[in-house]
């Protein structure tokens, strides 16, 4: 038998005098236990994965999590394909690294959305039948040395602005494995910066990559926090899976990010865009949110051939996962 | 240390056994970097990944080796990217396309066995060659326990694992010796130490140690001692030519710029 102490340095700091203070987790009428959770979690507390809790909550922290690790898997592709192009042995190794991390953020996503009672393999299925989504960034193509750039620098930059907040989950397992996704993320922010420095200091077609490549992306980027929901109707903030919302995301992105990208001397292509004193908040052209619905529910540019080479390449490496399974020495 | 501090003959026979290391671990390390994002399972995705930036780190150190030996301007990225490629001196044993999860074991197997009995032949005579030595042979160790892992896993399985397995090591057998192959002034480099004992001496104790692996899991392979170095590392296939392609495709896009 395991050693409980052997595991203490991977759980959560926890006493078991502290369980009895957890009255959710007691036999108590349905009701009962589902206010003291209810009061918990809205109080800022932290859910673990053998604590009780309502199916609503085990719902939605899964559908977030395995939306956010499916991401991680699909992201992977549109970088993927420049590994083999970078031009340095620098940039070879440093991108190679990067989408290894994405890769390692994907592994322990699905670990955490495992825990929730989904199998990784019914994931795989869900995702690639289209019938769980992927965010709207990874539905685009990548058209030069310059994008990956720009996705590492300021896809990235967005994205952490999201992760940060998520380190205040409610749900345990996921704010501390984006304790880790952030740093790394953080890594591939100053990648990416460094990318789009030399190409805005190189050549002048490589200046003209990287502004072409930023005139692309600014519209999904834009749209990447999704449109502006109510605070009081969103399950996701009542429970404190997330913390803030679309719109407190995107202004955080534009605060930090704007004057970053004028400063390497490039054009934001949005000529509405303006920090509003008075209002304290950045004016900006409305987001293509009938862009954000198509491309989500599979209709963008690239979803479909991703989700098309994903199924190929799951169909052609199923006899490994088969032989790694098996008992060995079964059929030697 | 430039060639010009080594007699002439030492130079150009250390400069040739650098370039074919260093391009032997290029490919390959490119080779393995083609599963990034799409291995059989997420975690072994995150193990190739490492070794692919195991093997393009010692490829990068190996060149920077060469670049001071050869002091002719050119740096690392130069000498990896800035090449027609017939002038590649990889191992025919890489030439072959990335494959399936077979073919990429089955090519690790013989290149990692084959490349541990080089490097156990690199001897003290040039220092900064043999200092780099003892560094990748620590990261090399576990490359060859990942790769052992895997030929048991998969001869193990049975079934389909096991034909394809069994298959592609007998598709990539002609090729393997080209990795010891007999390197051009050879003499030269025993003679300075660089080498301790001849490439054939390597190749034989490398034979006996595959059949020392796959004879206990019921495959038999056989090795042929290779051709000489020139055929063995030249006249490069399609796919080479294809990579050749794809990883050179940035930086010809713009010739002389700064990535």
């Amino acid at each position: 038998m395991t050693d409980p102490l052997a595991l203490d340095p991977v759980l959560p700091p926890r006493g078991r005098s502290e369980r009895s203070a957890r009255p959710w987790n007691e036999d108590l009428p349905h009701d009962e236990r589902y206010e003291h959770f209810e009061a918990h979690v809205t109080a800022g507390g932290k859910i673990e994965p053998t604590d009780w809790m309502p199916d609503e909550y085990r719902t939605a922290v899964l559908r977030f999590v395995e939306m956010h690790a499916n991401s991680e898997l699909m992201g992977v592709l549109p970088e993927r394909d420049w590994i083999m192009r970078a031009p340095t042995l620098r940039r070879k190794l440093a991108l190679t690294a990067k989408v290894q991390d994405e890769v390692g953020h994907a592994q322990l996503l699905y670990r955490v959305a495992e825990d929730l009672g989904k199998p990784r393999e019914a994931m795989f299925d869900d995702l690639l039948a289209g019938r769980t989504k992927f965010h709207n960034v990874f539905h685009y193509p990548t058209r030069t040395w310059a994008d990956i750039g720009i996705i590492a620098w300021l896809v990235d930059a967005a994205a952490i602005v999201a992760q940060q907040a998520l380190r205040d989950s409610s749900y345990g397992p996921y704010a501390r494995t984006m304790q880790k996704i952030c740093w790394e993320e953080s890594v591939h922010i100053m990648h990416g910066r460094d990318v789009v420095m030399t190409l805005v200091t190189g050549t002048p077609s490589q200046r003209t990559m990287v502004q072409e490549a930023l005139d692309r992306w600014w519209g999904p980027l834009m749209q990447m926090h999704g449109p502006r929901s109510d605070r009081s109707k969103d399950r996701d903030l009542h429970w404190r899976i997330k913390a803030r919302t679309s719109e407190e995301l995107r202004q955080e992105f534009l605060t930090i990010y704007v004057p970053r990208i004028r400063e390497l001397g490039l054009t934001i292509p949005d000529p509405e865009l303006r920090f509003d004193d008075v209002a304290g908040e950045w004016r900006y052209t409305e987001p293509d949110w009938n862009e954000l619905r198509t491309v989500v529910t599979n209709h963008g540019p690239k979803s479909q051939e991703r989700l098309e080479f994903r199924r190929l390449n799951r169909e052609a490496t199923a006899w490994v996962r088969a032989a790694i399974l098996s008992e060995p020495g079964a059929a030697a | 240390m430039t060639i010009a501090a080594l007699d002439p003959r030492t130079g150009t026979a250390l400069a040739g056994l650098l370039l074919s290391m260093a391009d032997d671990e290029f490919v390959i390390g490119f080779s393995d970097s083609e599963w990034t994002g799409i291995a059989p399972i997420l975690e072994e995705d995150v193990a190739m990944s490492s070794l692919a930036q195991d093997e393009l780190g010692h490829a990068r150190a190996l060149y920077e080796l060469l670049a001071g030996v050869l002091g002719d301007g050119r740096d690392a990225d130069a000498l990896a990217y800035d090449r027609e490629p017939e002038a590649y001196r990889h191992a025919r044993l890489l030439d072959h396309g990335r494959g399936d999860w077979a073919t990429t074991i089955a090519r690790r197997l013989l290149y990692e066995t084959a490349d541990a009995a080089r490097l156990a032949s690199i001897g003290e005579g040039w220092p900064p060659l043999a200092e780099l030595v003892a560094k990748i042979r620590r990261e090399e160790r576990y490359h060859v326990m990942h790769v052992l892992a895997w030929t048991d896993r998969l001869a193990r399985a049975g079934g389909d694992a096991r034909s394809r397995f069994v298959a592609a090591l007998e598709a990539l057998a002609p090729d393997a010796p080209t990795v010891l192959a007999a390197q051009e002034g050879e003499a030269a480099l025993l003679e300075a130490g660089i080498l301790t004992r001849p490439m054939t001496s390597a190749a034989a104790s490398w034979r006996a140690e595959v059949a020392g692996i796959l004879g206990p899991l019921g495959i038999t392979i056989a090795l042929e001692q290779a051709a000489d170095t020139a055929r063995s590392r030249s006249g490069h296939s399609r796919d080479f030519r294809w990579l050749w392609g794809e990883l050179t495709s940035v930086r010809r896009s713009d010739p002389g710029a700064t990535w």
